[in-house]
């Protein structure tokens, strides 16, 4: 399982939003540059349709390969009082002929996507990951140097955190409380609920920038 | 990591394997001073399409299997012979395609039995057979030599070792012999060094062998 919120950030404001972040975190960046590609069963197989996403992490020297299963999400009066989803997540990492073998069982390309920006990973309350990257589409066939934004402009951010059956609330309150942290840049919310950029970015973006993140904010 | 060869029991026409043969075999690696080391497990899984329409089964692979091997206890392979396809992935694979539920298992096999040391060799002697049966299908042994992992290399002295053990095993006037098939492992986009591709590569042949050997034996029967 894991906790995520999701966001989006006006690229001006991403460098502000780094110098917060590098802040807060203690830890530097890493770089980030994912090849995504989602398969979906072909029109015949399964019981019902299943969709799976082939990740390559391509900033990698030797590029990696990440299959990723994303399941339902908790469901129910509690689940909807709070601010996080909380949804089953299975990852395996793989060798690079995976997308030839989700081919030759009957899969079939859906779309794909380039993801470019930088992450953050630590500890705080939990072992959270942040995001954020500018989402490209690719104009030719996994032409991934000929790729361009779908959002021209605008950033996506990603809050996410593992958790189990047992932790998830320790979890998603650690989650909760660092975002409020980022709430004058940005807001964060369950995937598929955009709130759009909030309107004290611009400000809270010149103070960070002005004085490199001593500011609390 | 070192190189092994997989190879399986060929029984003669009219014989099957059967258990009093592991027994010989055993005794025979034990006879050439192997120090048992242990048991070993691996386990190979036929899968079948899920579909809506059983019409269509001739357009997906006939032959994707999986297998676990005890080299590498959190890996799983995945393996379309025909198209010369071998995939390692984390064990967790697993759960994604059984969210998927477009493919379930058709049928598994276990390759189950002990382990030798001898010398720079590592032997292992193993019966297959359905998961959930004690029925015996076939034998396989593995022949690892430690000290290389270069298949072109290690090839002598796997030649040299194997004819050393097949006159061992002679001597026993058994109904059958062990055979050792390679494959061409750079079809498989595989090189020289070996990896746990190359073991499950020659599982997958290894088993196509066992069954061709149990069908042939019932053909004859009938």
């Amino acid at each position: 399982m894991e906790c995520v919120v999701q966001g989006i950030i006006e690229t001006q404001h991403v460098e502000a939003l780094e110098i917060l972040l590098q802040g807060l975190c203690g830890v530097h960046r890493e770089r980030l540059r994912i090849h995504e590609i989602c398969l979906k069963s072909g029109p015949n197989l399964g019981i019902v349709s299943s969709e799976v996403r082939l990740l390559c992490d391509i900033e990698q020297p030797e590029p990696t390969w990440t299959v990723r299963h994303v399941g339902g999400s908790m469901r129910g009066a509690g689940a909807e009082q709070i601010s996080v989803l909380i949804r089953t997540v299975v990852e395996s990492k793989a060798s690079k002929n995976v997308l030839r073998l989700f081919y030759a069982l009957g899969y079939k390309l859906d779309h794909e996507l380039l993801k470019v920006g930088f992450a953050f990973h630590f500890h705080r309350g939990a072992q959270i990951t942040v995001t954020v990257s500018s989402v490209n589409k690719m104009l030719k066939l996994h032409a991934t140097d000929d790729a361009v934004p779908v959002t021209p402009g605008i950033q996506l951010v990603e809050v996410t955190a593992p958790a189990t059956s047992e932790n998830y609330t320790e979890v998603v309150a650690a989650v909760s409380s660092f975002c409020e942290y980022l709430a004058p840049l940005l807001h964060l919310s369950k995937p598929g609920i955009s709130t759009g950029v909030v309107p004290t970015a611009a400000a809270a973006a010149a103070s960070l920038m002005s004085d490199g993140g001593g500011t609390t904010l | 990591m070192p190189i092994k060869w997989v190879l399986h029991w060929q029984p003669n026409a009219g014989t099957t394997a059967s258990g009093q043969i592991v027994n010989e075999v055993t005794q025979c690696v034990e006879g050439m001073n192997g120090v048992k080391d242990g048991r070993w497990k691996a386990t190979l899984t036929f899968y079948k399409p899920m579909l809506r329409d059983q019409a269509l089964l001739v357009e997906f692979p006939r032959d994707f299997l999986g297998i676990s091997l005890p080299e590498q206890p959190n890996k799983y392979y995945f393996i379309i012979r025909g198209q010369r396809l071998v995939l390692e992935a984390d064990s967790t694979i697993l759960t994604i395609m059984d969210k998927l539920q477009s493919y379930k298992s058709r049928v598994s096999l276990n390759f189950e039995g002990f382990q030798y040391q001898l010398g720079d060799f590592q032997l292992r002697v193993g019966k297959v057979s359905p998961t959930h049966s004690e029925t015996l299908r076939g034998i396989v042994m593995e022949v690892e030599y430690l000290p290389i992992s270069s298949m072109e290399k290690s090839r002598q002295m796997m030649e040299d070792f194997l004819e050393i053990w097949q006159d061992a095993v002679s001597k026993r006037s058994l109904p059958g012999h062990f055979m050792h098939i390679e494959p061409n492992f750079a079809d498989f986009g595989l090189g020289d060094q070996y990896t746990s591709q190359h073991t499950a590569v020659q599982y997958a042949i290894v088993v196509a062998q066992v069954i061709a050997t149990v069908q042939a034996g019932q053909a004859v029967r009938n």
